[in-house]
């Protein structure tokens, strides 16, 4: 369960404010955070996983008050606890698709690399259809590849809370239903709890809440 | 560590122009002030090695560069000739023993060295296989010339004509290989040894040919009479020495005239190589006697005031391939800045992500420094065949 | 240390100083001198003077003539390992312009008296190409027919010998110092015959006496005949020519001739007598020997009333 409690974060010269009074989001929930550009999405989800810093208030995961962690607290957290998919797929070209999977484990000294991680990978990527890829560099693959293969990457984890930032923003149609369907399924699996920000209102009968953001954010002189 | 490794060594395989870029550049950097020192180093070995233990070179008046460079190491350049009168003019003065050289004819590219025996055991050469000339027409061989032209004892090489268009100059001579010397990491392993002898019958001053006195052939006898046999162009001159010919061959005129381009003189002691210097000082005008250790000095200590100026032209360069690097790793950094952004959200310390270009550094350098390194064994290894190309030949 | 341990001591210094001193010895003469000679006067000269302490070797046979010796590769070969090589000079050895010797080892014993080496005018000349005209002929080479330059030619051998063995100079001065008057004696002797012969026409079998000739005043004209070879028609022919402007009575062979040979010389008036140049080793006798014996010769030609 995610709690926020008197949330109060503001930035940059033109006085943008976030203001959360409360916000509770339950296991297992599937919430999409709608809202006009620049009003503070995507710091939300920054602000959930320890990336920023409110200047008041709580963030609490599961108990675990985040933003009260050290930085290497919040790092490892992040790291073993939540599953990051973004827009862009961010994923590393010099990389092949299997070491794109594993590649948080590379990267921490929280997590190791050993024969029952290749294996989660390798089922992974059978799951979503990419096993047959494994070997290729990401530029190899499509867009709905790419995408299925960060879904890999924040999976492997098997993280209880699944960060979706645009998602489904750079595909087309078909591959946008296939991969929400695709991130439903796995976050099904692992009883993850979801929380997408998107612009796809098409999608978004298929969450369990919709949270309009306008009425967190005060989006400051303009 | 091992982690940052792979990771790094992933987008290093997945750069690999702008790696092997890096890496040749950064190798190369490295490589020219070893190399230049290997080289400069292995230049003065060579040069002094010989020139300390050859204690005078006698030669005929001028450049003493060349005399020495030709005598000790085959040079092409050609000093003017001397002749043998010098030879027994220090043997009469019973200071000093001569060793003759004449050095003007080349086989194969391969220099001939006219000589005595005595070089061999001043050279404190020894032979591998085969013996020491003995005949006329007979050679001893450097190991390497053996090694190159797959000669051995009993097969024969040819001097080279001097000049192809010169019909009338000097006729090849077919030289039969009676020994190859043991590797001497010396010029000498390159040459070509005769007696001097036979380098006077390549030049014409000996020859051998049918017998004027019993020849019968039509056109080859123009006259004859009781002590007088004019024998034509006709009658064949012999350009190889075998035992078949042997007692044919002569030489004609004055020997004590016969060419040389330079002696070597080993004095009985300091005293004796002293007196012998000061006669050549102030008594001979056509001749000169030098110290080769000393024109050898002279020669490296002006080359070593270049190698500094090249030191400093190669520190300049250097620094500005460093700058260059450095500007290279920035921008790529800055390139990549999208991928660290990435991965700290995703979880990364700043640490690791510093862990990760430093990896990426210290392959790059790893890679430059192995082949900077094995670049200067492949030089090592051919530095005594380099120097002489460049610095003696 | 107590007294008996010092004698001790004593003791052992002294026998390792006696037995490093006959090491040394042993060693000096176990390092004998190893000689090769161009022919056998310069051998008996250099036995004479170095004795045991040189291996002198004469390395042709014994029945050819030295100087037109035509060695093998292999007889090089064991010459380039002498310590020492003595040379006659005067183009001697016409086998020497085509082998490999060490210039080091080299001792011309004529070198001294360049000079008065005899230049040959006989022989055949030849020419091809541009060259133009030059002849075999070059220098008389039986220089030690000339005692006087065999005693220098012994001091040569002499004065190398010291040179190589500084330490036994000693020795071989009391060495020398025989054979110079042996030779000097021997030079007077036949001065004096030459002098007796005033000028008595003599035919040399062989053209071998260039410098008896001069030195001894002796008018001798040579023949090309071997001592034991008949002659040709032909050289009886030439034999009659020089008779005819040079009248002798003697021919001075250069070994025993044949018999028939000698018979018909005497028919001519001519008889013989043997000046053997000794260029090879003899069979019997030495060279101070044959030397005496070829004065002796000389010595019975009648003399001019």
């Amino acid at each position: 369960m995610i709690n926020i409690d008197s949330l109060e974060l503001s930035y940059g010269d033109d006085g943008f404010r976030l203001s959360i009074p409360h916000l509770k989001i339950n296991d297992a929930e599937k919430v999409a955070i709608i809202g006009p550009s620049g009003s503070g999405k995507t710091s939300l989800l920054k602000l959930i996983s320890g990336i920023l810093l409110p200047q008041k208030g709580e963030v609490s995961i599961a108990g675990v008050t985040v933003n009260q962690l050290s930085d290497a607290g919040r790092r490892d957290y992040r790291i073993t606890n939540i599953g990051f998919i973004f827009q862009d797929f961010e994923l590393l070209d010099y990389l092949n698709v299997q070491d794109n999977i594993l590649h948080p484990f590379r990267i921490t000294q929280a997590l190791k690399i050993d024969a029952q991680v290749r294996s989660r990978a390798k089922d992974l990527a059978e799951e979503l259809g990419i096993a047959n890829k494994m070997k290729r560099l990401t530029d190899t693959l499509s867009q709905g590849e790419k995408q299925r293969t960060a879904i890999c990457r924040a999976m492997m984890t098997s993280p209880k809370l699944i960060l979706a930032d645009e998602a489904t923003g750079n595909l087309d149609p078909s591959n946008k239903t296939k991969i929400l369907d695709t991130l439903f399924r796995t976050t099904d699996k692992n009883n993850a709890t979801l929380i997408a920000v998107t612009h796809d209102h098409e999608l978004l009968d298929r969450f369990d809440r919709v949270i309009d953001f306008k009425q967190y954010c005060d989006l400051g002189a303009k | 560590m091992i982690d940052s490794l792979y990771l790094a060594w992933r987008y290093i395989v997945f750069n690999r122009v702008k790696t092997v870029t890096l890496v040749l550049c950064i190798s190369l950097v490295s490589f020219l002030p070893f190399a230049l020192k290997i080289l400069l180093n292995e230049s003065e070995h060579q040069l002094m090695s010989r020139a300390s233990t050859t204690p005078l070179l006698l030669g005929s008046k001028g450049n003493s560069l060349d005399l020495v460079m030709n005598s000790l190491y085959f040079s092409k350049e050609k000093p003017e000739f001397i002749s043998m009168k010098a030879i027994e003019k220090i043997l009469d003065s019973y200071l000093a023993l001569p060793i003759p050289l004449y050095t003007r004819f080349q086989a194969r590219e391969y220099p001939i060295v006219g000589t005595s025996l005595d070089y061999f055991e001043f050279r404190k050469h020894s032979i591998s296989s085969g013996r020491a000339f003995a005949m006329l027409g007979e050679c001893v061989i450097g190991a390497d010339v053996a090694a190159s032209l797959n000669l051995d004892i009993g097969d024969s090489i040819l001097s080279s004509p001097e000049n192809l268009f010169d019909l009338a100059g000097v006729y090849p001579l077919k030289m039969t290989i009676t020994g190859i010397l043991d590797k001497t990491n010396s010029v000498d392993d390159k040459a070509v040894f005769v007696d001097l002898k036979t380098t006077w019958v390549i030049q014409g001053l000996g020859h051998g040919h049918q017998d004027v006195k019993t020849m019968s052939e039509p056109g080859a006898v123009l006259s004859r009479s009781d002590n007088l046999v004019t024998a034509s162009a006709k009658i064949k001159q012999y350009t190889e020495i075998n035992l078949d010919n042997l007692e044919s061959f002569h030489f004609h005129g004055d020997s004590s005239i016969y060419p040389l381009t330079a002696i070597i003189a080993v004095p009985n002691d300091q005293k004796s190589a002293t007196i012998l210097r000061g006669r050549y000082l102030t008594e001979q005008k056509n001749h000169q006697i030098v110290r080769p250790k000393q024109v050898i000095e002279d020669l490296l200590s002006n080359i070593f005031q270049i190698k500094e100026f090249i030191d400093a032209v190669v520190f300049i360069v250097a620094i500005a391939m460093v700058l260059a690097i450095f500007l290279v790793f920035s921008l790529s950094f800055r390139l990549r800045q999208k991928e660290i952004s990435t991965i700290l959200h995703l979880g990364c310390s700043r640490f690791t992500v510093i862990q990760l270009i430093v990896a990426e550094i210290m392959i790059i350098v790893l890679f430059s420094g192995a082949l900077c390194y094995a670049a200067l064994l492949v030089l090592q290894y051919f530095q005594g065949e380099i120097v002489h190309q460049l610095f003696i030949s | 240390m107590n007294r008996s341990s010092t004698r001790f001591a004593r003791k052992a210094v002294l026998f390792s100083s006696l037995l490093l001193a006959l090491s040394n010895t042993n060693a000096e003469q176990a390092t004998s001198l190893n000689i090769y000679t161009v022919n056998y006067p310069l051998k008996f000269f250099a036995e004479n003077i170095a004795g045991e302490h040189a291996n002198v070797t004469l390395p042709m046979p014994a029945d050819i003539d030295p100087a037109f010796w035509a060695p093998k590769a292999e007889e090089v070969s064991g010459l380039q390992k002498a310590d020492m090589i003595l040379l006659n000079g005067a183009n001697y050895a016409k086998w020497l312009p085509k082998v490999s010797l060490p210039l080091f080892k080299l001792v011309n014993t004529s070198s001294e008296f360049r000079d008065a080496y005899i230049p040959l005018s006989e022989g055949v000349t030849h020419n091809h190409g541009a060259g133009g005209k030059h002849a075999h002929t070059g220098t008389a080479f039986t220089t030690w027919l000339d005692l006087s330059l065999a005693e220098k030619q012994a001091k040569a051998v002499f004065k190398a010998l010291s040179r190589k063995k500084p330490n036994l100079n000693a020795e071989f001065v009391k060495k020398f110092i025989p054979l110079q008057a042996s030779l000097l004696a021997m030079d007077s002797e036949l001065a004096e015959i030459g002098e007796a012969l005033q000028g008595q026409a003599l035919v040399g079998s062989h053209p071998v006496y260039q410098y008896l000739k001069k030195r001894y005043q002796l008018n001798i004209q040579s023949v090309h005949w071997e001592p034991e070879e008949a002659p040709t028609a032909e050289q009886w022919a030439g034999l009659k020519t020089m008779l005819e402007t040079h009248p002798a009575k003697w021919m001075v062979w250069e070994g025993k001739p044949a018999a028939e040979t000698v018979a018909a010389l005497e028919e001519l008036g001519i008889k013989s007598i043997v000046f053997s140049p000794v260029s090879n080793a003899p069979e019997v006798g030495d060279f101070l020997t044959i030397m005496q014996e070829n004065i002796a010769a000389l010595k019975a030609i009648p003399t001019a009333q």
